[in-house]
C-alpha cells in the first residue's frame, strides 16, 4: 500500500475537532495549527490545508468548521479520527465515500478492550481494505513528521527535524523522548505511535522509511511482534541501519505486556536471535537506543580498527577499557606514524606514542588536528575517538573546529567525540553535532557506538 | 506430545544426513559376544527420559566381563540395552522447539554445567545459515573450551556447524514439535550425535 500521503499529505480533516481546550480533539487540532502546547523553536504550523470537523461549531481555533467530511470540496490526503467509538463505522463510510487518501485513528475502545472492540477493528478494517485506504491505529498517539512541519498526534510538543525514524509500539514513551530529543539535539524524520497495528503495522512502516529520503536510521520500540518470520524478511531487506529497543526482556515484563497492548510477547533470547539473524542493533535503554542512532545516522561503517586521540590520559584508558570490553578493535600504531607525529614538531616530549595516543593536557587545536590528520591518513586507522577533558589552556570551541575540519577531509572514516565536560564544553559540543559529528558526554558511550559502527 | 522411536529417530536423523554414533541392540547375553571396545550401554527404553537419572547409563566399558555386569544393571530397568562406541570428546546440547511468533527456534550450548546452571546457550531461527550456526556456536562463552586450551586440539567447528545447519533443515521439513540431541560428541575429528529424542 503506498504510504506517501499518509507521510507527505498536502490536506488534513480532523474528525471530532473540538473546542474543549481539555479534549484531545482540541489538542490534535491545536498541534497541527501551531505545531504543540509546550512552545518551542521546533513548533510551526503545518504546511498544508486544515479542515477541522465538528457538527455543532462553526469554527475552532480560527479556522472555518464543517459538519461532515463530504462537505469539504477539495480532496483531503489525511484523515484524523478522534471521535468515540461509537461513531466510528460513520465516519469511516464517509472517508471511503470522500476517498480520502488515509488515516490515523486516534481514537481508543477497540480491540484493547475485548471481544466487542475487536469486531468493529476488523469491521474497519475490512472496509479500508476493500477500498484501499492505509490506515494507522486505532489507539494511537499519531504521527509527526517535523520536516513538513505536520505534528498529528496529541503529542505535547515537536521534535527538532532530524534523520531518526521513531517507530514505536508505545505512545506514551513516544511522548517523553520528544521531549527530551529536545534538551538532547536527537532529531527526527519522523515519529509513529502504531497503537493496535490492526492495519498498517511494523512492517509497513520499515519498508516506507527504508526508501524515505529524510531517513538514515531506523529505530524501533517493540512490546512483541504478531508474525516473527515477517519481521524477519522484512528486516532482512531493508538497507538503512536499523535499532531496536524490546521491552519484555523478564517474565514480569512479559507480564505486564499482555495486560499494556495485548501482544505475545515470547521469549526475549528468542526476539535476540531474530534481531541478530536480521543484523539489527539491539539497544538495552532508551538512551542507548538513540545513542546508537545517532552514530548510524551520521557515521560511515569502521573498517579498521580504531585509535583514540585524548589529551587526559586516564580517559584514553577508560576508553580502551571499554573498547576491549565490547570487542571494538583498536589500531597498533606504526613506528612510521610515530616518526610523522614527531616530524610536525606540534607533539609534547611525553607524548604517548601508542594507542590510545595521549597528546597531553597542553594539547592546543593544531596539535589535535595534526595528531587526528595523520592518524585518519593512515590506511589501517579505521576511525577515531576524540576526547577532550577540559584543562585551564583547553579551547574547546577551537578543538571542535579543527576536528570538524578533519571530517570533512576524511569523510568515510568515522569520527566519535567526548568531548567531557559541562557548561564551558556545552559550545564545542554543539559545534560538533551541528557538524554531523556525535558527541557523547561519556566514554562507554563513544565505544558503544565504534561498536555499532564496525562492519558485521 | 508424544516421543518418536528409537528406529524412526534414528531413520530420521539418516534421511537429512546427521552423523549419529553406530549402534547394537542388545536383547541377551548372546549379543554380547560380537562387541568392540570400549563402549558406553544404555538402558533401551522409551519410558525412561532421564536414563543417567536412573542409572540407565554406564560409560567407558573396556572388556566382556564389564559388559555382562553392565547388562546386569540395565536389565534390572528394562530388558534390552543398547550399545555403542565411547566416542571422546566434549558434549554438546542442540535442542529445537516451536516458537509462536518465530516457528522453528534451535538452541546451542555445552553439555553439563554450561547448559545446566551456567545457562549458557544460544538461540537462532530457522532457517539457520552455515554462518548463523558458526555465530551461534562462538556466542557462548564456554566456545574457548572447543577452541582447544591447555594444549588440547580444537574441536571441529566447521562439522558442527554443519550438523546444526542439517537439524535446522529437518525442523523446517518434517512434522516435529521438539528436538533433543543430548548429548552431540565433539572432537578435533568430527561432531557427532549419540543420542536424539523427538517429540511429535
Amino acid at each position: 500500500m503506498n504510504l506517501e500521503k499518509l507521510f507527505n499529505p498536502k490536506s488534513i480533516a480532523v474528525i471530532g475537532a473540538s473546542r474543549d481546550p481539555n479534549s484531545v480533539g482540541y489538542g490534535i487540532l491545536n498541534n497541527l495549527v501551531t505545531g504543540c502546547v509546550f512552545q518551542t523553536e521546533y513548533c510551526k504550523p503545518f504546511n498544508g490545508k486544515i479542515y477541522p470537523i465538528n457538527p455543532n461549531a462553526d469554527s475552532i481555533l480560527d479556522l472555518k468548521c464543517y459538519k461532515n467530511i463530504l462537505e469539504i470540496k477539495e480532496d483531503v490526503d489525511l484523515a484524523l479520527v478522534v471521535v468515540p467509538a461509537r461513531f466510528i463505522l460513520d465516519v469511516i463510510n464517509n472517508c471511503v465515500k470522500k476517498k480520502v487518501k488515509s488515516l490515523i485513528i486516534i481514537s481508543a475502545g477497540f480491540s484493547e478492550l475485548g471481544e466487542e472492540g475487536k469486531k468493529v477493528q476488523d469491521k474497519i478494517v475490512e472496509i479500508l481494505t476493500k477500498a484501499k485506504i492505509p490506515m494507522v491505529g486505532p489507539n494511537c498517539l499519531g504521527i509527526i513528521r517535523p520536516c513538513i512541519n505536520m505534528n498529528a498526534s496529541f503529542a505535547p510538543t515537536t521534535p527538532p527535524e532530524g534523520n531518526i525514524a521513531f517507530i514505536s509500539q508505545s505512545g506514551a514513551l513516544a511522548d517523553s523522548i520528544i521531549d527530551w530529543s529536545i534538551e538532547n539535539r536527537y532529531g527526527f524524520s519522523a515519529v509513529i505511535s502504531y497503537g493496535n497495528k490492526a492495519m498498517l503495522d511494523v512492517y509497513d512502516f520499515m519498508e516506507y522509511f527504508d526508501k524515505d529520503p529524510n531517513t538514515k536510521v531506523i529505530t524501533l520500540y517493540i512490546e512483541g511482534v504478531n508474525d516473527g518470520k515477517k519481521f524477519i524478511e522484512t528486516a532482512k531487506k531493508i538497507k538503512k541501519p536499523i535499532v531496536v529497543l524490546k521491552a519484555g526482556r523478564s517474565e514480569q515484563g512479559r507480564k505486564a505486556i499482555s495486560s499494556h497492548t495485548g501482544s505475545l510477547a515470547g521469549s526475549y533470547d528468542i526476539y535476540k536471535a531474530a534481531f541478530k539473524q536480521s543484523g539489527i542493533v539491539i539497544a538495552d535503554t532508551v538512551e542507548e537506543l538513540f545513542d546508537n542512532a545517532k552514530a548510524l545516522a551520521n557515521m560511515s561503517h569502521l573498517k579498521e580498527g580504531l585509535a583514540i586521540l585524548t589529551n587526559g590520559g586516564g580517559c584514553g584508558v577508560l576508553c580502551a577499557d571499554y573498547c576491549s570490553d565490547l570487542n571494538v578493535p583498536l589500531a597498533e600504531l606504526k613506528e612510521n606514524t610515530l616518526k610523522k607525529l614527531d616530524d610536525t614538531k606540534k607533539m609534547h616530549p611525553a607524548y604517548s606514542r601508542r594507542n590510545p595516543l595521549d597528546i597531553v593536557g597542553d594539547a592546543l587545536p593544531e596539535r589535535y588536528e595534526a595528531a587526528a590528520d595523520i592518524l585518519l591518513s593512515e590506511s589501517y586507522v579505521g576511525g577515531l575517538i576524540v576526547i577532550q577533558t577540559l584543562q585551564s589552556i583547553t579551547k574547546p570551541q577551537d578543538d571542535a573546529e579543527a576536528i570538524i575540519k578533519m571530517h570533512k577531509k576524511y569523510p568515510d572514516k568515522p569520527i566519535i567525540c567526548v568531548y567531557m565536560g559541562g557548561r564551558f564544553t556545552r559550545k564545542s559540543r554543539q559545534m560538533l553535532e551541528e557538524a554531523g559529528i556525535p558527541d557523547y558526554n561519556d566514554l562507554r558511550k563513544a565505544a558503544m557506538a565504534m561498536k555499532c559502527l564496525l562492519v558485521r | 506430545m508424544e516421543q518418536l522411536s528409537f528406529e524412526k529417530s534414528a531413520k530420521l536423523l539418516k534421511k537429512y544426513k546427521i552423523p549419529f554414533t553406530d549402534y547394537s541392540i542388545i536383547k541377551d547375553e548372546k549379543d554380547i559376544e560380537k562387541i568392540k571396545y570400549p563402549i558406553v550401554m544404555k538402558v533401551f527404553s522409551e519410558k525412561i527420559i532421564h536414563k543417567s537419572d536412573v542409572g540407565g547409563i554406564i560409560l567407558n566399558i573396556k572388556n566382556k566381563e564389564e559388559a555382562l555386569q553392565a547388562f546386569q544393571k540395565t536389565k534390572k530397568l528394562s530388558k534390552s540395552a543398547l550399545v555403542q562406541p565411547m566416542i571422546k570428546g566434549k558434549e554438546i546440547i542442540i535442542g529445537m522447539k516451536k516458537d509462536l511468533q518465530f516457528g522453528p527456534v534451535i538452541m546451542f550450548g555445552l553439555g553439563g554445567i554450561f547448559v545446566e546452571v551456567m545457562k549458557d546457550v544460544s538461540f537462532r531461527i530457522c532457517p539457520i545459515t552455515k554462518d548463523d550456526a558458526l555465530s551461534m556456536i562462538k556466542e557462548v562463552k564456554s566456545y574457548k573450551i572447543l577452541s582447544g586450551i591447555r594444549g588440547e586440539k580444537p574441536a571441529n567447528i566447521d562439522s558442527l556447524a554443519e550438523l546444526i545447519v542439517k537439524i535446522s533443515n529437518l525442523a523446517m521439513k518434517e512434522k516435529i514439535n521438539e528436538i533433543d540431541l543430548n548429548p552431540v560428541m565433539i572432537n578435533e575429528k568430527e561432531a557427532v550425535a549419540v543420542d536424539v529424542r523427538f517429540m511429535v
